[in-house]
């Protein structure tokens, strides 16, 4: 079948409205969040499974890869397309389909906008946990596929953990469901294995997700430190403790001084790194140990506490944090994003290691982090103009990789593992550990045409495209 | 002459290590041989010799659930995994362990808790189940409500495929995308897969204060309303469960003092056991409100019981499934959408097998429900065949169940029953995912053959 004839097939499924081919109106998806691209031949945009089953089965018949796309916001690469594939595209099924306050679940179209299904489900008192930062952007169908993190993931867990079931299309077309309703499911958790697995099992088409009911108290604590050591020394102090905060969030000196170029957020020019610390439950429990963490802080050498309970007061603490990556615009044209995680005891020597990278490649780095699980996004400044720049970055980015992965730790926490480091997980893993992994693969889509040359190590180096540090990004 | 598969094996690994297959029958099935490595170089050999032989292997934890899974297609070794009972790494600060397979899970929190620390897992006879076990069973316990499932615990998993290969999946770090989550993948898959030699944890804080409440309802009905409303309170405990009388006339013998003022030992009393952890003086609050709802709601009594009693308590919902399930002919467990909890308990509470109605421990916040036929007192010497009678309620059960979107799995049952049906239930529409995931891992089907869902 020739392009044009795989064309008129993919508008006689979803009207010819809801294709885009035209290189113009491509250019958008030849992007995600990562510093990769891609041209697709093709985006298409299905309303139902049965026409993402029929766009399925006739790109196969085509022998044209497929790739799923949320709303690219990705930071590894998941959604760039191989050479001659395709895109589908979520934005006309983006419905929140039920929201069932007596279970406590919301049954979701995959292109749901993570932030407007939580805001959506808060008027009956309920939320949607996993917030990655991107929150206001990404859609729940590219959160399976990344199986998404955010701040909050530290005492609510990823994604992974609030998936109950979903409705997939499967690389032969086949429309099957995974988990269920009921907590516990009979054979393999195959809902499970299909969480993270970057696109490649299949294409989810409606995902069953647990809600939580609104804590009844909340309150946030802005502690400003002297250098990000003692900053983490707060850190294992409010753990010891035998405290697991909502969220554990720390950003250092660099980013500081750019979040306070682009807008005040109340930092002082001299802090070396501002943890922000929030507390969930009882209005008791939020008091008592309130109190501890207050103490922690200042004991651990915080110069500023600030505290906050109103919802607005403590947006605005979080301002400076959920701007920091936009805000390394101001410092450098480009940013390579590190998604490493170490053990959380291993933070403090594993920054003292990332900061000799720095002067090692003399490149400015950046960190903004999620301390309180180890996952760490050390931001490697540079100008994509100045020749040779991008090179350097790739070396001391996969030098930082290597450090974590000493430390006992790993390649990513939330962004996957993509394009961008499929040729770094034999750091981690060893052939057999990813034969099994591609054994898993082969059951759902033995022809790999499903997202085809992400995750494994394939010998193809990627030559990555500098992105531009830009102001709405977030990590 | 061809030498026995237990001398084959005492060839291969030293004839200390294994012994006879006697008193391990498993559905009838008597294995010719046990054999108990001491290190994952001889479980190593045991595989790819099982595997070149086609040997079946049924590895073994605690031995505490090994008459769950379907009849076994072939049962020749039992792979006993009790001797890799280590924990490797256990570094408090990150509140994470990575332990052996076959360490128990009590002998676990022991070593966990100088650190101020435990692992999320639950299971009945904790001196005996091993984590092996535990992850591959894949269910919760009565604080499943806050806890979840094992799955939201694990981190990081060492398997030996059936080469006798090791492969690993996660790791030490509680956020990881990296490559695919097999620990799903392994949780709950009845070592059909591979056999799981290490596991890695995120770990949680040991809360300070402890306690718990039992209120009596004049009906099981009315304690599954009562616990419905306490979850979704404030204060919602970590894990709420129903239970009917046939039940807690257990709890009488343990718990003395408890039962009389409930009233228990009269006709038709149902419970409500609640458990509550955390800071004392919030903990105090929510089992002050919690005690005043069930009151509210209709409890006859409320007993408030704290510290080590209330774990005492803990540890009794936690075991009594396994103290009732002797006695009984049929034990069923379900699993449905908490909000039909109570009808489906309602619903199965009136399907009658040889003349009884079944006790009921009901889950109302996570929706799991055990029920429990007793075994006739009269069983009469003729031995009227009880086997059409149990397929009837398994069928009426399972109805029940999938009308409220949930499961049905068949724990325990007289072999002629078992050998008529999947106990698992019918197969989902991803079946044969599943199927092309297990011929891939165990393309000789040598590890627990025929035991898991659809003869997997």
């Amino acid at each position: 079948m020739d392009f044009k004839q795989f064309l008129k097939g993919l508008q006689a499924i979803v009207g010819e409205q809801n294709v885009v081919y035209h290189s113009d109106d491509l250019l958008v998806f030849e992007y995600d969040g990562s510093v990769d691209r891609g041209m697709p031949d093709a985006v298409v945009f299905p309303s139902s499974a049965q026409e993402v089953s029929q766009i399925i089965k006739l790109s196969r018949r085509a022998g044209v890869p497929v790739v799923g796309r949320g709303t690219g916001t990705g930071l590894s690469g998941g959604a760039i397309t191989p050479p001659g594939g395709i895109q589908v595209a979520f934005p006309r099924m983006n419905h929140i389909l039920e929201v069932d306050t007596e279970n406590r679940l919301a049954l979701v179209e995959p292109g749901v906008i993570n932030l407007d299904l939580d805001t959506h489900v808060r008027k009956f008192g309920l939320r949607y946990a996993p917030d990655p930062s991107s929150q206001k952007a990404c859609s729940l169908g590219g959160n399976i596929a990344e199986n998404a993190g955010g701040p909050h993931c530290l005492a609510y867990g990823t994604t992974t953990n609030h998936v109950l079931s979903m409705e997939v299309v499967l690389e032969d077309g086949q429309i099957v469901n995974l988990g269920s309703l009921a907590r516990e499911t009979v054979g393999y958790d195959l809902r499970g294995v299909f969480t993270g697995s970057e696109g490649t099992f299949g294409i989810a088409t409606k995902i069953a997700v647990r809600l939580l009911p609104v804590p009844e108290a909340v309150r946030t604590f802005l502690g400003i430190f002297p250098d990000v050591e003692s900053a983490c020394t707060a850190v294992s102090a409010v753990i010891e403790q035998g405290i697991v905060p909502a969220a554990l969030e720390m950003i250092d000196a660099l980013t500081i001084q750019a979040v306070q170029k682009v807008s005040d957020a109340g930092y002082p020019d001299d802090a070396g790194a501002v943890l922000l610390i929030e507390l969930e439950g009882l209005q008791d429990e939020v008091d008592e140990i309130g109190e501890e963490v207050e103490a922690a802080l200042w004991d651990t050498g915080a110069t500023q506490v600030r505290a906050a309970e109103a919802a607005e007061e403590r947006e605005q603490l979080w301002v400076g944090r959920k701007g920091a990556l936009g805000a390394l615009g101001s410092i450098a044209p480009n940013y390579f994003l590190v998604d490493g995680v170490v053990p959380r005891t291993q933070l403090a020597p594993v920054l003292a290691a990332v900061a000799d990278v720095s002067v090692k490649y003399d490149i400015p780095i950046a960190n903004v982090f999620h301390a309180g699980d180890g996952n760490l996004h050390p931001c490697l400044l540079f100008d994509e103009r100045k020749p040779g720049a991008l090179d350097k970055i790739v070396e001391a980015g996969t030098e930082v990789l290597q450090i974590c992965v000493d430390a006992g730790g790993t390649l990513t926490g939330e962004h996957g593992v993509g394009l961008e480091k499929k040729e770094q997980m034999p750091l981690v893993f060893s052939t057999d550990d990813m034969a099994a992994m591609v054994l898993v693969r082969d059951a759902f889509a033995p022809a790999n045409s499903l997202n085809p040359g992400k995750i494994f190590p394939d010998g193809k180096k990627h030559t990555p495209h500098a992105h531009p540090a830009a102001p709405g990004m977030t990590i | 002459m061809e030498l026995s598969l237990s001398d084959q094996l005492a060839r291969l690994l030293g004839g200390n290590l294994v012994s006879s297959g006697d008193g391990h029958e498993i559905d009838g099935l008597t294995p010719q041989a046990v054999v108990r490595p001491v290190d994952r170089l001889q479980i190593s050999e045991v595989l790819s010799w099982a595997s070149s032989e086609m040997v079946s292997i049924l590895p073994r934890g605690g031995g505490t659930r090994t008459g769950l899974g379907n009849v076994p297609r072939k049962a020749d070794v039992v792979l006993d995994l009790g001797a890799l009972d280590q924990v490797l790494d256990y570094q408090p600060a990150d509140m994470t362990a990575t332990v052996e397979s076959g360490v128990t899970l009590a002998s676990l929190q022991e070593q966990l808790a100088p650190g101020g620390e435990f692992v999320p897992l639950e299971a009945a006879l904790c001196e005996r189940s091993t984590v092996g076990g535990i992850l591959s069973v894949g269910t919760g316990g009565p604080l499943a409500y806050a806890f979840g499932l094992p799955r939201e615990w694990l981190i990081g998993i060492g398997v030996l495929n059936t080469q006798g290969v090791a492969t690993k999946a996660g790791g030490k770090v509680v956020k990881n995308v990296t490559g695919y989550d097999l620990n799903k993948l392994y949780t709950g898959s009845l070592g059909t897969l591979g056999v799981i030699v290490e596991a890695s944890f995120k770990l949680l804080p040991i809360d300070p204060q402890s306690g718990a409440l039992l209120a009596s309802f004049p009906s099981l009905a009315d304690s599954i309303a009562a616990g419905r409303k306490l979850i979704h309170s404030p204060a919602a405990p970590m894990g709420c469960h129903s239970v009917t009388s046939g039940v807690s006339r257990h709890l009488q013998d343990s718990v003395q003092a408890a039962s009389q003022d409930l009233g228990l030992g009269e006709e038709e009393i149902a419970l409500t056991f609640a458990f509550f952890a955390g800071r004392a003086k919030a903990t105090g609050r929510r089992l002050e409100e919690a005690a005043a709802l069930l009151l509210a709601e209709g409890a006859k009594a409320v007993q408030r019981i704290e510290g080590p009693a209330a774990k005492g308590l803990l540890r009794w919902i936690t075991d009594v499934p396994i103290e009732i399930s002797p006695s009984s002919d049929l034990v069923i467990k379900i699993s449905v959408q908490s909000k039909s909890a109570a009808r489906t308990s309602a619903e199965c509470g009136e399907i009658i097998f040889s003349g009884e109605k079944p006790e009921q421990i009901v889950d109302p916040g996570f929706g799991i429900m055990r029920l429990f036929w007793p075994m006739p007192l009269d069983s009469s010497p003729s031995g009227a065949d009880t086997t059409q009678p149990i397929l009837d309620a398994v069928n009426q059960v399972r109805q029940v169940a999938h009308r409220y979107g949930g499961s049905a799995v068949v724990e325990q049952c007289p072999l002629p029953v078992k050998r008529q049906i999947d106990i698992w239930g019918d197969s989902p529409d991803s079946l044969a995912v599943m199927r092309g995931i297990k011929d891939r891992f165990d393309p000789s089907g040598i590890l627990n053959p025929g035991r898991f869902l659809g003869g997997i």
